[in-house]
């Protein structure tokens, strides 16, 4: 994958790097190497894009999980009976 | 059974004197106020690694049991949740997964990059929005369906990462691993959600090409 051009930084390391650089976890140097990469490449912000529409999807899909209102008084009910023993 | 219980965090000698003054109804009455905040997100995990709801409330509940039995050896003030999960995670390793039929027990490790990159390159190159805007359309359960073929260390560092939101450190702890090998996991896996979605893509709206992916050198990065 590449657009061709010449770059600083070659598109393997950008994209090896993409999903610490979406999840904030590059630092403020990495941060910057990466931000001008993808300024002059557009395969590799197709990747980052990809990358985080892969994220959100999984965001999407689990997050609207909620425990059953009886599972916490089940819970509190264990633990109690614990602390009494 | 003896779960890994112990404390992600150092200094189980600093606690010990602070501990003595703090009674076990005193104890109980902190671990209630803190810990049960986190009972739907450990839910979610635990739905997520069980895939039955029956089975996830006694993962969450066998959790708080062992998390409430060893609260007097955590360290008051050090991260509560990744411990939590720590625990939910450890106890889903020592006694359900055993238990349970798993067709997708292969671990991270086992799981070679050659079958990962397998996966990427069957993907002709295609239009790139296209394969973006197919992925948005694909619906909750294909999602999960996707992750729950991927191995479980891969589906944990990114579970925990995008809807838990944990720092690579904080999954670091969770899973007892790197931070470095939390990165890869969750670069290998999204990477290997995007391959499945892509199948699923292609699969229902006649959707070509999940881009070429060529970043082969896993943990090269910047």
């Amino acid at each position: 994958m590449s657009c061709g051009k010449p770059h600083a930084t070659p598109c393997t390391e950008v994209v090896a790097s993409i999903s610490a650089y979406i999840d904030g976890e590059v630092t403020a140097e990495q941060y910057q190497v990466i931000t001008v990469h993808l300024s002059e490449c557009p395969p590799c912000v197709h990747e980052e894009q990809a990358h985080r529409a892969v994220k959100g999807l999984v965001v999407r899909a689990f997050s609207r999980t909620k425990a059953p209102a009886t599972l916490h008084a089940r819970v509190r009910a264990t633990f109690r009976s614990i602390d009494e023993q | 059974m003896s779960a890994q219980l112990d404390d992600p965090g150092t200094g189980e000698e600093s606690t010990t004197t602070e501990s003595v003054a703090v009674s076990d109804a005193e104890l109980a009455a902190i671990f209630e106020s803190e810990a049960m905040g986190y009972l739907d997100q450990l839910y979610g995990k635990a739905l997520q690694m069980t895939r039955n709801p029956a089975d996830a409330e006694d993962l969450v509940q066998e959790t708080y049991t062992k998390a409430f039995a060893a609260f007097r050896s955590f360290e008051q003030g050090t991260n509560l949740r990744a411990w939590l999960f720590r625990i939910l995670r450890n106890t889903y390793i020592n006694s359900y997964r055993k238990a349970q039929r798993q067709p997708h027990s292969t671990s991270a490790d086992e799981l070679s990059d050659t079958q990962l990159l397998e996966v990427e390159s069957r993907n002709p190159s295609g239009s790139r929005s296209a394969e973006i805007e197919a992925l948005e359309r694909i619906g909750d359960p294909q999602i999960i369906e996707a992750m729950n073929t991927l191995p479980e260390d891969f589906r944990t560092a990114v579970y925990l990462a995008d809807v838990e939101g944990f720092s690579y450190k904080e999954i670091a702890e969770i899973m007892d691993t790197p931070v470095g090998t939390v990165m890869s996991r969750v670069h290998r896996g999204r990477k290997s959600l995007r391959s499945l979605l892509a199948d699923y893509a292609r699969a229902g709206n006649g959707f070509e090409g999940a881009g070429p992916s060529s970043d082969e050198a896993l943990g090269g990065g910047i």
